[in-house]
Order: structure tokens, then sequence, then C-alpha cells
């Protein structure tokens, strides 16, 4: 029995790894992450160039501070923003100064104008004028610089000293540590985070992706009308067994090669050729990573089980796609219980909602990502997640054996159990 | 000559239609052997419990002595009507695939596959997908894929439905050639000429039940002998009322008219005195004619 299955594996596997769709995913999703990664780096790192800043302070009292500001802000050795500031005389009507600064920054004579109303500090509040307002990193400038003075100048007025106000207020950062098993500290900095809800994510898109590859191919072998043929020789429960494992294979093979390329990108010798210091990635223990696989590996089955049954009842994907989009949402609601888990996760509603078979393999693997999870809890979901994708097979074999001669109409929920039923 | 398949009291139910009702027949070793009747009749889904991809209610498929079961079914070749291919898999590949379902080893089925596409001359289209040939390339296709595994028994469900001439010949000289090498073919259609020309044994089924079956040449004379050919001034009504006559049926401008065996004389003589006799002839009936009236009776009997 399942050497046949492994044939229908074999082809499925063989089929779908040799297409172009497999392996520009392959090769996309890295290309995305990694650029992902990258980008925002890169483009921090560059954000440089001189800026030509025309300063309207028509208060008088600001510019000089304003100046030393930027230029204590803008020290350091390795800083490529540089800002410089060109005090403009308000003369006698200042809104004609304003029209003809605005017209000099056409000329790309300034890249932008700062006005200073004459109302500061009491009130009112200072102006950046500028055909681009989207340069982040010189407005955060502009505006922690702007701020510090005219607070200075506020608390002055108010008879302290603002250098000692300075010190007593200085911000502090809560610095997080993820206490270990054996009691040790690792400082973090949200990578637990992103790593536990960039992992889950993967689980969630390739679950889907691969299930819908599942349905799709059911779906393709009936309108063909290959699957007679196939059947006459194969049994049903050992044709959607094949299909599953060698689709199932296709998704392990494709994590293969993007951990390959993660380890490629990640070590220093690429970084480095790349031009940036090695990327900082959290690192991932082993056990976690075995769990992700049996995860994936289980959810695929129960989820591509289920899209397989779907597959067999429906001729087109049209038709199928009410069924479709039920288990889709039982696929995207556990994305939606995250938070929960986040908050908790060792919590009654999280270890509830991790131990739900349809959840298990996002929700448990969460929380393991975030705490440590009793073995025996690990264990229990997955063995209920175990028997809950066998009890699936059987009744959707049953679908599937029925489903997969029909052909003409559509069927409906009732039909269904009917075939269920009879089968 | 020994039964390589037969069928035993087979019946099947669809809810409260039923399918197939108490069908039984032997197909003889090296036969072709024609499963015929009017559409919706049952032939398909015969075929198909056959093939073990329904499940008879009652009754027994005996294939080579032993009822038939998953793994030995694979030895039958089977096209269904329904019949397709992997549009996106390359023809080499997909022959082999159907030859490995079935049991023959990759590169056996390989060398297997290369060979009947030499002999369809389409060997060039080997490295191809199947959505790049033509219609019948690529019901030669799914012929060589019901083939490749050396079947003794080939089933195929209306095997010449949507060929065109071309083809329909191909086949049926390559059907002859595979009977004469010993392969015994089953097929199922409704359109007779083709039956004439191929098969050697028939079964007949109407309303779910086998009406007639057996050697065509025995059933061709079982019913030739009866049946006789003449011109008459005579209406239906009045050859109706000639003795020993079963029945008329008025062609365009001639009569079929069935008559007693034993009242052949008389009739004769009856038809000569009033002077109705033209051409008379007895009529050997191609199978269509035995078929209809074969139809005919059993829907009259259901009346």
């Amino acid at each position: 029995m399942l050497g046949r299955s492994f044939v229908v594996a074999r082809r499925e596997y063989f089929e779908h790894v040799r297409t172009k769709a497999f392996w520009l995913s392959t090769l996309l999703v890295p290309i995305f992450m990694t650029a992902m990664m990258v980008i925002p780096a890169w483009l921090a790192s560059r954000g440089g160039g001189t800026v030509k800043v025309a300063v309207l302070d028509l208060t008088g009292r600001y510019f000089s501070g304003l100046e030393e500001k930027v230029d204590t802000r803008l020290s350091a050795p390795t800083e490529k923003l540089k800002i410089e500031l060109f005090e403009q005389d308000p003369g006698v009507d200042p809104e004609r100064t304003r029209e003809e600064l605005k017209r000099r920054v056409h000329a790309r004579e300034f890249d932008g104008i700062l006005i200073l109303p004459e109302s500061l500090p009491g009130s009112g509040a200072p102006q950046y004028v500028a055909p681009n307002v989207a340069a982040f990193r010189l407005l955060s400038v502009l505006d922690s610089v702007v701020n510090e003075i005219l607070i200075e100048d506020r608390l002055s007025g108010a008879g302290l000293d603002p250098e000692k106000v300075g010190k007593l207020t200085k911000r502090v950062d809560l610095e997080t540590f993820k206490l270990g098993a054996e009691g040790e500290e690792t400082q973090d900095q949200g990578q637990v985070f992103l790593l536990s809800y960039g992992l889950v994510m993967i689980i969630f898109m390739s679950v889907l992706g691969y299930g819908i590859y599942v349905m799709r191919g059911v779906l393709e072998e009936k309108s063909s009308h290959i699957v007679e043929i196939i059947i006459s020789a194969v049994r049903p429960f050992e044709l959607m067994l094949g299909k599953i494992l060698g689709i199932g294979a296709v998704g392990l093979t494709q994590f293969m090669l993007w951990s390959l390329v993660a380890l490629a990108v990640t070590s220093p010798g690429v970084a480095a050729a790349a031009g940036l210091g090695a990327i900082e990635m959290p690192s991932m223990p082993v056990s976690l990573m075995v769990f992700f696989v049996v995860f994936f590996v289980l959810g695929f089955l129960l989820y591509g089980t289920l899209y397989a049954g779907i597959g067999a009842a429906f001729n087109t994907e049209k038709d199928a796609q009410n069924f479709q989009s039920v288990i889709t949402l039982f696929l995207v609601a556990p994305l939606m219980l995250m938070m929960v888990i986040f908050n908790e996760p060792n919590g009654t509603l999280a270890i509830s909602l991790s131990f739900v078979p349809f959840f298990t393999p996002m929700l448990m693997f969460l929380r393991m990502t975030l705490v440590r999870v009793p073995p025996v809890q690990i264990g229990a979901s997955v063995l209920l997640l175990v028997l809950s994708i066998l009890a699936m097979a059987w009744i959707v074999g049953k679908i599937y054996r029925v489903g997969i001669l029909m052909q003409g109409s559509k069927p409906g929920f009732k039909d269904i159990l009917n075939w269920i039923r009879q089968a | 000559m020994d039964a390589i398949l037969k069928l035993q009291g087979v019946s099947k139910d669809f809810g409260k239609h039923r399918a197939v009702d108490h069908l039984s027949f032997e197909v003889p070793e090296g036969a072709i052997f024609g499963l015929l009747g009017p559409n919706g009749a049952g032939k398909s889904t015969t075929i198909r419990i056959i093939m073990r991809i329904l499940m008879a209610d009652s009754g027994e498929v005996i294939f080579q002595g032993r009822e038939l079961d998953d793994e030995r079914r694979r030895d039958i070749g089977y096209l269904p009507e329904e019949r397709g291919l992997y549009t996106k898999m390359k023809v080499i590949d997909q022959l082999v695939y159907l030859g490995n379902i079935r049991g023959v080893s990759r590169s056996e089925a390989k060398k297997r596959a290369s060979d009947w596409l030499e002999r369809f001359q389409l060997e060039q289209w080997a490295q191809s997908k199947v959505e790049a040939l033509s219609k019948g390339m690529q019901q030669k296709i799914q012929l060589i894929g019901a083939m490749i595994h050396q079947p003794r028994l080939l089933i195929l469900d209306e095997p010449f439905s949507g060929l065109d001439p071309i083809v329909t010949r191909e086949l049926k000289d390559l059907l002859l050639k595979m009977s004469s090498a010993g392969v015994t073919v089953v097929l199922s259609t409704h359109v007779l000429p083709q039956v004439d020309e191929l098969c050697s044994h028939i079964c007949l089924i109407n309303r779910s039940r086998p009406i007639l079956k057996g050697e065509l040449e025995e059933i061709r004379t079982r019913y030739g002998g009866q049946l006789w050919k003449l011109r008459s001034r005579l209406s239906t009504e009045e050859l109706e009322s000639l003795p020993g006559v079963v029945s008329v049926r008025a062609l365009k401008d001639e009569f079929l008219v069935e008559v007693q065996e034993a009242e052949t004389e008389i009739f004769v003589r009856e038809l000569a005195a009033r002077g109705g006799l033209e051409g008379l002839a007895r009529f050997v009936p191609d199978l269509e004619n035995i078929f209809l009236r074969a139809v005919e009776e059993d829907s009259r009997d259901a009346r």
C-alpha cells in the first residue's frame, strides 16, 4: 500500500520541484526577507549628504544656540548627514521675506526653510517648509534640536537651570532579558518577538500555500479526467496519501533550501562583502528547529487532508470557494490569537488554545518559542493532533472515494455528509 | 475456451436507481468482447465495477479463475470513457508513471513506452508536454498508457468515441492484432457497425439487465433465420395478419418481417396468393437490427 502511495508521492514531488513557480518562490522569499533586513539598515546608514536650511528666526534669539546644538548632534565621525543653517534677516516685512525664501528654495539655493515665530516659546509652533518633508532623519534632528532649545528657554524663563533639569529628567529605557531554563539571562531587544512571529508566519504561509497546492492538484486530476485511470490501479486513499506526502516533501525541500540561504546570508563573510556589519540574528536552539519542522509537517498533514477533501468534493476552484474559506478561517484564527499567547504564554487561555488541534501547529509552537512549555503538554498536544489527522484522513478518505468520480453539479454540505455515511 | 473474466450476478444500486441488475457474462480468453447497450444502460457502471472503482452491492467478478482484488486488478489494462492525462507532464514521464503505478519498474516502463511511441510514430514527442499534443496524439498516448504493463485483458470504455476515422481505423487494426496475439479485449460501445467488424462475443445490456449474450455468429443466425425482407403492395396491418408473422417493421420502401420458423412455408404461400410478393429474401441482419429488435422486445416486455 505504501509502495503505491510512494509512486504517487514521487510524481507529485518531482512535478512540483521542476516547476518555475517552485524555484521562483524558493528564490524570491529569501531575497525578500534579506531585503527587509538589509535595506532599512542600508538606508539608515546612507541617509547622508549636506542639507542647507534657511532659518527665519523671528524671535531673533535662537539661531546661534540652534546651530551649536545641530553641530554637536551631528559631530560623530561616522555621521553622514550634515545640516548647514543659514540665518536670514526677517527685514521689515517677514511675510515677504518668507515668500522670497520660498523662491530661493525653488531655485535650489536652500533645501528648506525653518521658521521660528515671534510668539515662541510661549505659544505658536516652529515650522519647516520644504519640497521634501519626508526626510525622516533630517526632520527628527531638527525636531529634537528645536524642542531642546525651546524647553531650555522655557526653563530659564521659569528660573530653573536647564542643565540640572536635563539631568534629572533623563529618560531611562527598560532593558528586557529573557530568562532561560537554566536561569540564564539573555538580553532581548525584540528579537524573540520577531523570531516567534516570523516562524509562526512561515508555518502559516507554508501550510496555506501547500494545502491549496494539494487542493488544486486534486481538482486538476478531476477536471483533466486522469483520475479514473489512476484509481483503477491505486486506491483513492493511497492516491490522497501519496499526494499529500509528495507535496509535503516539496515544502520541506523549500525549507531546507531557505535554511541554506539563511546560513549563507548571515555568515560574516557574506555580510562583510555586502558592506555591512554581520547581521545580528537571534540564535535559535536546535530543538526549536526540530519542532518547527514537526509542527509544519503535522499542520500540513491536517490541513492538506482537508484541502484534498475539498478538491475531491468539487469540480472547480470556484465551486470549492465556500468550503475553502471556512478552512482558511481555521488557519487564520491562530494568527488572530497570537497576542493572547504573547501576553501570557502559560496562561489557562493560551494553554487551552494551543491544545485545539487546528491551532496546535502554530500556537503550541509559538508558546515554545516564548517560554518553557512542560514536555507533557507538548506530547499531549502532538498526540491529539496526530489523532485528529488520522480521524480527518479517515473521513476525508470517504469523501475522496465518492467525490473524486463526481462530475456535474456542485454538492452541498448535506450531500457531502451523505457521502461520508455511505462510503 | 476458458473464461478469463466472469461476472456472476453483479448488481449495483445508486440510491433508488438500479444501475446494474443481476448481470452475468463470461469473456472467453482471446476474444474481443463487446459490451453493448443504449446510453444509460449500465455499461460504464459495469466496467467500473470490474475495475473495482465502484463496489458491487452483490455478485462476483472472477478474473483468471479467482475473485478479483485490488492487487490483481493492476494486471488489467483500462481506458475509461472519461479519459485524460496530466497536461503539464512530459509524455514519456507520464507513460512511465502509468506503468509505475501498475507495478512496472521505471526503467522497464521507459523502454516499453519508447517502443510504443516509435510504433505510433510519436517518438519525437517523448519530451514534449502533453498539452502540446493534438487530441488524436493524446488518445494514442492514453492507449499506450493502458497497455504499458502488457495486460492479458484490456478493458476499453467507448474507445471509439471522439476518434477521427483514421485513428479509429488504427485502433481497430491494433485491437485485432492484440487479439491475435492472445490479448483479450472487452470494449463497450453504442456504435454498432464497429462491433460487427471487431467482436467475436457480445453482451447486450438494456435497462441495467443483460438481454442478449453469446457468440456473435450464433446470435446472428439465431435472429437472421426468422427475418425476411420484402417489397409489397400490402400495408403493415395486412402483413401482420398473415399466418406465422410475429412482427412487421416498415423500412423506407421495404418491410422487415419476422416469421415463426415452422410457419415459413405457409407464410410465403399466403403472401404469394395475396399478390403481395415482389421481392422476398432472407434477411441477414447486421448487429444494429438485432440490437434494435432486442431492445424493442425488452422494452415491450417492460410495459
